[in-house]
């Protein structure tokens, strides 16, 4: 007797070979057997019509927090993905001291774009090691975890304040070594660090203070593992992307370590970036080394509101100054006539049509309903109005409470991206997910993989799309375990439609606490989603199941 | 396997100043030109952080200009 039988699907292993039809069969959280099963099963579910395939692995996201109230990482998991890589761009949430917590959240904040209250009101600090946190999110795991370790923190763990002051000593970094000693035998998958991000008040994360000597002693480390070293690099610049590039492949030979770097956009302002950062990767690659860039899928949309700070201010200081302030002196700042000239001065000498006039009056929230739809170049001719004023005092009128859009922002080109994605030594991940909730939903990229890249635009098949995000993320980050449905192996299989699979619109939610708002995008073409052989969700709903583990 | 040549760089040492890493770098230039020439191949350190010329210890130094790609 199996406990579940996928019954008659197409079987897409996350091989890459084609699929067949069959059944896979699950006993003791595990694969049975796949192919033609006899037998009985206390569960059976029906997939004709359906592909069956290994759970997607998302390698790029800051679930941290998220994954103390719900072990399920909502809505990632409706979207068939079964493991998340949280613990991203230099930032966990342990190691971490009582006394550094308020830092941490602060990084959090800024760089993630996550609200205060994520931190303060859903959940107990019970834990500063890394034990302890996986101890505190393993409890009420529906999805699989394979946390990733922050610089940043384990640096601000030994260092105190002086981590984003100073290079370490010798003793500082072996206290670090041990220190990642201590987490990877906790559960971590890996160290991740950052070479961009900025606290709260505008200064670098403490991982930017470390000398490459220091990153070579920890990656030491993660050699004595075989773990994953991921980084944020200047994804921004080519030049020192490569540079990047460089130095990771020089710390994966030295060390026989997989890297990955996160992320890599193609952008029409500058054609040449991601080629020119591919074609290095495949000449370290061909040295041997293991430099993975990842790629997401989905164009860069950024919506916002002035009720919140928003990465589309990032260019913009004081507009950023003034929308951190508290809601009453916010609005002050925004009625005070001086200000508001410096702000829209800051926009440029055509009052922001060049930066803001694209934008797009998103439907919902306050917007008045015969603007959603209409650009604020438009809105703002119909005012008189330049658009960086256009866009103050709309807000003003209805407390703040209007959204824009600024649609493709880059990487949105399906011709040029769809061959990238399907280049064996691009990884397709950096959803971000759970992150940067105000801004963009960073669910449904795995939808948009098949919808746009398999069906529209032919630039992979479905059982090459799947493995991209199953089997082959497996092996680049040793989860020997997952990515396949091969006997012995854990059971995690999604069943969706390949006619149907795909990312629903953004839409706003407001299921963070404290009542916060982020952008959700719903799956379309998922039918069942099995965890550690344990149906987590299945027609539209959620189950009660808490199957998920903290996996490495 | 053989590099392709790529835009060479060097990290700063340890509270190493801008002055010290042109010497570094640029041995046989006057210091003077070393510094500036150092400042504007690396507009993403010396004029585009705040603040301006905060060197960090994981900080990318190029030590030449732009190579032609193409």
């Amino acid at each position: 007797m199996f406990d579940v039988i996928v019954k008659d699907g197409l079987v897409v292993d996350g091989s890459g070979a084609p699929g067949f039809r069959g059944d896979v069969a699950i006993k003791d959280g595990r694969i049975a057997a796949v192919g033609k099963v006899d037998g009985e099963a206390r569960t059976v579910v029906d997939a004709a019509g359906r592909v069956v395939a290994p759970g997607f692995i998302d390698p790029h996201t800051h679930f941290d927090v998220q994954l103390l109230w719900d072990g399920a990482a909502k809505p990632a998991l409706e979207h068939g993905i079964t493991c998340v890589v949280p613990g991203n761009c230099s930032l966990s949430l342990a190691p971490l001291k009582a006394s550094d917590r308020r830092a941490v959240v602060g990084m959090f904040q800024q760089i993630e774009e996550m609200p205060p209250e994520a931190f303060t009101t859903a959940f107990e600090w019970t834990w500063e090691d890394f034990a302890g946190y996986r101890a505190a999110i393993e409890k009420n795991l529906s999805i699989n975890v394979a946390p990733l370790v922050g610089h940043s923190v384990i640096r601000l763990w030994v260092m105190g304040p002086a981590s984003q002051e100073r290079a370490a000593t010798p003793e500082e970094i072996a206290a670090m070594q041990d220190l990642l000693r201590q987490c990877l035998d906790a559960g971590a998958v890996g160290l991740s660090t950052s070479f961009v991000d900025l606290d709260e008040h505008g200064r670098p994360v403490p991982s930017r203070f470390a000398q490459f000597e220091e990153l070579d002693a920890l990656a030491a480390v993660l050699g004595e593992y075989g773990r994953m070293l991921q980084v944020v690099p200047e994804f921004y610049a080519t030049d020192i992307t490569i540079a990047r590039i460089d130095q990771l492949a020089e710390l994966s030979l030295k060390h026989n370590i997989p890297t990955t770097f996160s992320p890599l956009f193609d952008t029409l302002a500058v054609p040449d970036n991601a080629e020119r950062a591919i074609a290095r990767v495949e000449e370290q690659f061909a040295r041997g080394a293991r430099v993975w860039p990842q790629m997401q899928t989905r164009p860069i949309d950024i919506s916002f509101s002035l009720l919140r700070p928003s990465l589309f201010f990032a260019r913009l200081p004081r507009w950023v100054r003034i929308l951190r302030q508290p809601l009453e002196q916010r609005l002050a700042a925004l009625r005070d006539p001086e200000t508001v000239e410096k702000m829209i001065a800051d926009c440029g000498p055509d009052g922001g049509e060049a930066m803001m006039g694209r934008l797009v009056a998103r439907g919902g929230d306050a917007c008045p309903a015969d603007l959603a739809g209409k650009t604020l170049s438009e809105i703002a001719k119909a005012r008189g109005q330049v658009p960086a004023r256009a866009l103050i005092d709309l807000s003003l009128e209805n407390g703040l409470d209007v959204a824009f859009l600024s649609a493709s922002q880059g990487h949105q080109s399906t011709d040029r991206i769809g061959p990238m994605l399907a280049n064996p030594l691009v990884h397709i991940g950096a959803s971000d997910g759970g992150a940067h909730l105000a801004s963009f939903s960073t669910y449904g990229d795995t939808g948009y993989l098949f919808s746009e890249f398999v069906r529209k635009a032919g630039a992979m098949s479905l059982e090459k799309a799947v493995a991209k995000i199953t089997g082959e993320t497996a092996d680049i980050w040793g989860l020997k375990d997952r990515g396949r449905l091969r006997p012995g192996l854990a059971a995690d299989v999604v069943v969706f439609d390949a006619d149907t699979i795909d990312r629903c619109e953004e839409e706003p939610a407001f299921d963070m606490p404290g009542d916060g708002m982020r952008y959700v995008r719903a799956a379309r073409g998922i039918d069942t989603v099995l965890v550690n052989g344990e149906v987590a969700y299945r027609s539209g709903a959620y189950t009660d199941s808490r199957s998920g583990v903290v996996c490495v | 396997m053989t590099l392709s040549r790529q835009r060479r760089f060097v990290t700063p040492g340890p509270d190493e100043t801008v002055e010290q890493l042109a010497a570094r770098a640029l041995p046989d230039e006057p210091l003077e030109s070393a510094v500036d020439r150092i400042k504007s191949w690396n507009l993403h350190v010396f004029a585009m952080r705040r603040p301006p010329g905060l060197m960090l210890g994981s900080d990318v130094i190029f030590v030449e200009p732009p190579i032609g790609h193409g």
